[in-house]
């Protein structure tokens, strides 16, 4: 019923790192929420029943632990149900992730011929009998990457984790997409193991796109929350990237390529966590104090909530992926399982990697854009409004959450080597062999594998920074100089939080020059004054960034769907005759299949039967032309 | 060693002088009378002996940042390819972790442009987010493909290979990846399509822009940094586009290195007397090609095969 092999040790760690800081913090955030014990109840069966999912040994309690961390994450997000708009988010919520349960219960129905409680190691000879295992991808990646926000199941999250109190968005965005992660390793591997070639592509290019549209997405966003939950969404896809080449490489028969493109999928889902916890739990501080999600409102809190804001600096350093951070190292690891793709013979799908680095490195540049403006227009500058120049520090408890998780960010900077070591026992439970001694020959370089390996020395790289900005300030101190504060210049204005830089002017250039994806919306509105328009005093100028995939997959897919619905409704209800020559022709169509299934069709009874059915058609259902 | 440490010194210490250097070679080409080739010099001593005025909207990161902006740089300088054979070098950084530090620095600069509150710095870090974002992929593709024809990915132990044994056979994607890089040096170093270090006009401004409100040592320090990265640029295009003078003995080697730095600084000259700066949204344009040559590098290299 239970199992405790290395890859659920593993997950058990993860969830167990982000929830103990993350306990702390809810405790401190606890006085704020008014129903004390549905959130608490509800709080704990979440993170007990993420324990139950990554360590359950048969598809029942998998699925029953999936579906209580479901359920339990859906009543957390309405805690605080105040504005239609969290309901909405929750009702959203509710949606997506049975959508993707459904396909998880029908996986499980067919692997394990309906006997639900088959351990997952008996699954793999019912699996090897079966016909279509890319019916079994699909079913499995659809539940899982719904769950963990993929493009274009990713339409959830910026919904979800905003309307959902800090603590918990911080659970759900760095465990809970976590656990599925967890569910793509276990079922990949144990159960439908040879892997064809375009699984690892699809889960290649579907990662390189989320990763884009997940960062593009976050630019644009005036909501911290909702940034945050569009940056989850990139990192999700950074980390199905490792994936997806672990993947490649394994059925291109390159093993030891493969485990260093899973432990860097790994590292990367523990570095994820930690840092978009962090991430969070600033974020909710900040918007404890401020009383609102909207970063145009922040402004120079940096002065009046100092742990805060080097915690968050922390965090954003490492989701920058910028060295020495443990965010730059996996995704160190990520480029160099790329790079190693010159050792695939097929010219035409080692061609194709580039595009793939291209997409990483433009993530990886835009995410430095991003978290420049969500740090310097929340923490520097001057107070956009009244509640940010009211802000001050979070109680103890919040902080220990935060100083917590900040030590677990650090943790893995500096104990890379054990961790890796860690990942690789999990690669090793996978009948693989060891390639720690490959990566971390000494625990001061880690190299990567290919022949044209590179090599990164995390430990040597700290100190050196560390060592020389020390040694920069200290001579800057023993000089002694005068330090005066005054006015600078500011162009002839006076410095005021309206002539600042706000979020919106900051993202202007690169929203600019993506509007083909963002297709911004700008209204202006200006003051009349004696009936001319004012040039400039309270204009008003706003940009709607219009999500595409919801805007166009969704809306549309709904749009079809009503309209069939409707048509087929007045059919059946208002033009009996025209109903019955569809079903006519659905009978002609069904025999005619049935036919072309078991090969016994001549061109002649085709040609007849199309020629009925488009009289019928044409008479019946077309109609005459008004 | 004594040579690492030497070039090490040399490189720091004519980073000012480059800098100068293209400032004197456009004035003589504009037929202006030239600046002393020691400005750079006589400005960092001046600015040393200011004192350091903070403006009052600023927080407690304007005290930190600037260190953070310098000594990536300085790290990074420790890494680079060795301008002589057989001299020390640090053999296990790879281009990533260059690129890397690169960014940490930016990433600290554009942090400083928005502490002040003006609405010029955050004019600043915003375009500077532009461009660097757009800067990254192509960094990496080129870096990428040059490694392949270096055979490693440790950016000193590349430039050594490449000066060893040139990959004739391999001239197109060779090429490719030059023009890709010196369009990124142009970029980086905010040279004159992409940006005016000469001007600050408002319209035109982007690193100027974001260091408005330091002053002092601060600014001495900021513009150290630009400097030493203007060199570390270079001295990367030198050692891996133009891998040759290393065998000689070591201080002809050092020579031959800096005169290339310094053809480096000409040919930058030349081309900013030659050209107008591009507006801000046409300079994807220009880091598009830089891609797409990146690209074309790469795609040449796979297709003729290893």
């Amino acid at each position: 019923m239970f199992c405790f092999d290395t890859l659920s040790t593993v997950f058990i760690f993860l969830i167990l790192l982000g929830a103990i800081p993350n306990l702390f913090y809810s405790m401190g955030y606890l006085p704020h929420v008014e129903r004390k014990t549905h959130y608490l109840v509800h709080y704990f069966g979440f993170v007990f029943s993420m324990i139950g999912v990554v360590i359950s040994a048969n598809a029942l309690v998998f699925l029953f632990f999936w579906e209580i961390m479901s359920l339990s994450s859906w009543q957390l997000i309405l805690t605080q149900a105040e504005d239609k708009s969290t309901i909405k988010a929750a009702n959203f919520y509710f949606f997506m992730t049975h959508f993707g349960f459904i396909f998880l219960l029908m996986f499980f129905l067919i692997v394990t011929n309906g006997n639900l409680e088959l351990g997952f190691k008996e699954m793999k000879s019912i699996t090897s009998m079966f016909e279509y295992p890319t019916l079994l991808f699909f079913f499995l990646s659809l539940g899982f990457l719904s769950k963990a926000g993929v493009v274009p199941l990713h339409v959830w999250l910026p919904y979800a984790h905003p309307a959902a109190p800090s603590p918990v968005s911080a659970l759900m965005s760095g465990v809970m997409l976590k656990v599925a992660i967890y569910g793509l390793f276990r079922f990949l591997f144990d159960v439908l193991y040879p892997w064809p070639l375009e699984w690892g592509m699809l889960i290649l290019t579907l990662g390189s796109i989320s990763s884009l549209v997940g960062v593009l997405y976050a630019l644009s966003e005036h909501d911290i929350k909702a940034l945050l939950a569009n940056h989850s969404i990139e990192n999700i896809g950074i980390i199905l990237i490792g994936f997806g080449m672990g993947m490649i490489f394994d059925t291109l028969g390159l093993k030891t390529l493969s485990s260093f493109a899973f432990i860097a999928a790994l590292f990367h889902s523990f570095n994820h966590m930690s840092f978009k916890s962090l991430l969070f739990m600033g974020a909710g501080s900040v918007l404890h104090q401020t009383g609102t999600k909207n970063i145009e409102k922040y402004g120079g809190l940096i002065k009046s909530m100092p742990v805060t804001a080097l915690t968050f600096l922390l965090a954003s350093i490492s989701i920058s992926a910028l060295p020495p951070s443990n965010g730059f190292l996996s995704e160190w690891m990520i480029f160099q399982s790329m790079l190693s793709s010159s050792h695939i013979g097929d010219i035409s799908l080692k061609l194709t990697i580039p595009f793939a680095v291209f997409s990483l490195a433009m993530t990886s540049g835009l995410a430095i854009a991003c978290f420049v403006k969500a740090y310097g227009i929340t923490f520097l500058g001057l107070h956009r409004s009244t509640n940010a120049k009211h802000a001050h520090e979070v109680n103890l408890l919040m902080k220990m959450g935060m100083i917590l998780m900040s030590l677990v960010v650090i943790s893995l900077m500096l104990f890379t080597p054990f961790y890796i070591g860690w990942f690789d026992k999990v690669m090793v439970s996978f009948s693989r062999g060891s390639i720690y001694q490959e990566i971390f020959p000494s625990i001061w370089n880690m190299h990567s594998l290919g022949t044209v390996g590179g090599v990164v020395s995390p430990l040597i790289l700290l100190f050196a920074l560390m060592g020389i900005t020390l040694l920069l300030m200290f001579a800057y101190k023993v000089s002694n100089k005068k330090i005066r504060y005054h006015n600078t210049w500011s162009c002839g204005y006076k410095t005021s939080a309206k002539t600042q830089y706000s979020a919106t002017g900051f993202a202007g250039p690169i929203r600019r020059f993506f509007s083909w994806l963002y297709r911004p919306e700008v209204h202006f509105e200006k003051q009349i004054m004696a009936g001319h328009e004012s040039k400039f005093d309270a204009s008003h100028y706003e940009v709607h960034v219009k999500p595409l995939f919801e805007q166009f997959l969704y809306k549309n897919l709904t749009k079809l769907a009503n309209t069939i619905s409707y048509w087929i409704y007045r059919l059946a209800h208002f033009e009996k005759t025209r109903y019955s020559a569809m079903i006519f022709n659905l009978l002609l169509v069904v025999l005619f299949s049935y036919r072309v299934f078991i090969n016994a069709f001549s061109w002649a009874t085709f040609l007849l039967e199309f020629i009925v059915m488009m009289i019928s058609v044409k008479i019946l259902i077309v109609g005459d032309k008004k | 060693m004594i040579w690492y440490v030497l070039t090490l010194l040399i490189l720091i210490l004519i980073a000012p002088l480059l800098s100068s250097f293209i400032k004197v070679v456009k004035m003589i080409l504009l037929f202006k009378k030239p600046i002393s080739i020691f400005q750079g010099y006589w400005d960092f001593s001046k600015l040393m002996q200011k004192e350091t005025l903070i403006s009052h909207e600023a927080s407690s990161l304007t005290t930190y940042a600037p260190f953070l902006v310098l000594s990536p740089l300085l790290v990074v300088m420790l890494f680079l390819p060795p301008a002589i054979q057989g001299s020390f070098y640090v053999n296990f950084v790879d281009a990533f972790t260059i690129t890397g530090l690169i960014s940490l620095s930016t990433f600290f600069l554009m942090l400083l442009g928005l502490d002040s509150g003006s609405s010029f710095g955050g004019m600043g870090s915003s375009r500077e987010a532009f461009i660097s974002a757009l800067v990254e992929p192509a960094m990496i593709l080129t870096i990428f493909s040059v490694s392949m024809m270096a055979d490693n990915l440790s950016i000193a132990q590349a430039g050594l290979n490449l000066a060893h044994h040139f990959p004739k056979e391999h001239m197109a994607s060779f090429l490719f990846a030059g023009i890709s890089f010196f369009i990124l040096l142009l970029a980086e170093n905010g040279r004159i399509p992409i940006d005016n270090p000469e001007t600050h006009l408002e319209l035109t401004m982007v690193h100027e822009a974001m260091i408005l409100d330091i002053s002092g040592v601060y600014l001495a320090i900021i513009e150290s940094a630009s400097s030493i990265k203007l060199v570390i640029f270079s001295s990367l295009f030198v050692s891996l586009f133009l891998p040759f003078g290393l065998e000689y003995s070591p201080l002809i080697a050092l020579c031959i290195f800096v005169t290339k730095l310094f053809l480096v600084a000409i040919f930058v000259a030349l081309l900013e007397v030659n050209m107008a700066k591009l507006r801000l949204f046409k300079v994807p344009n220009l880091l598009g090609v830089s891609i797409v040559f990146a690209f074309l590098s790469l795609i040449t290299f796979y297709v003729l095969g290893v």
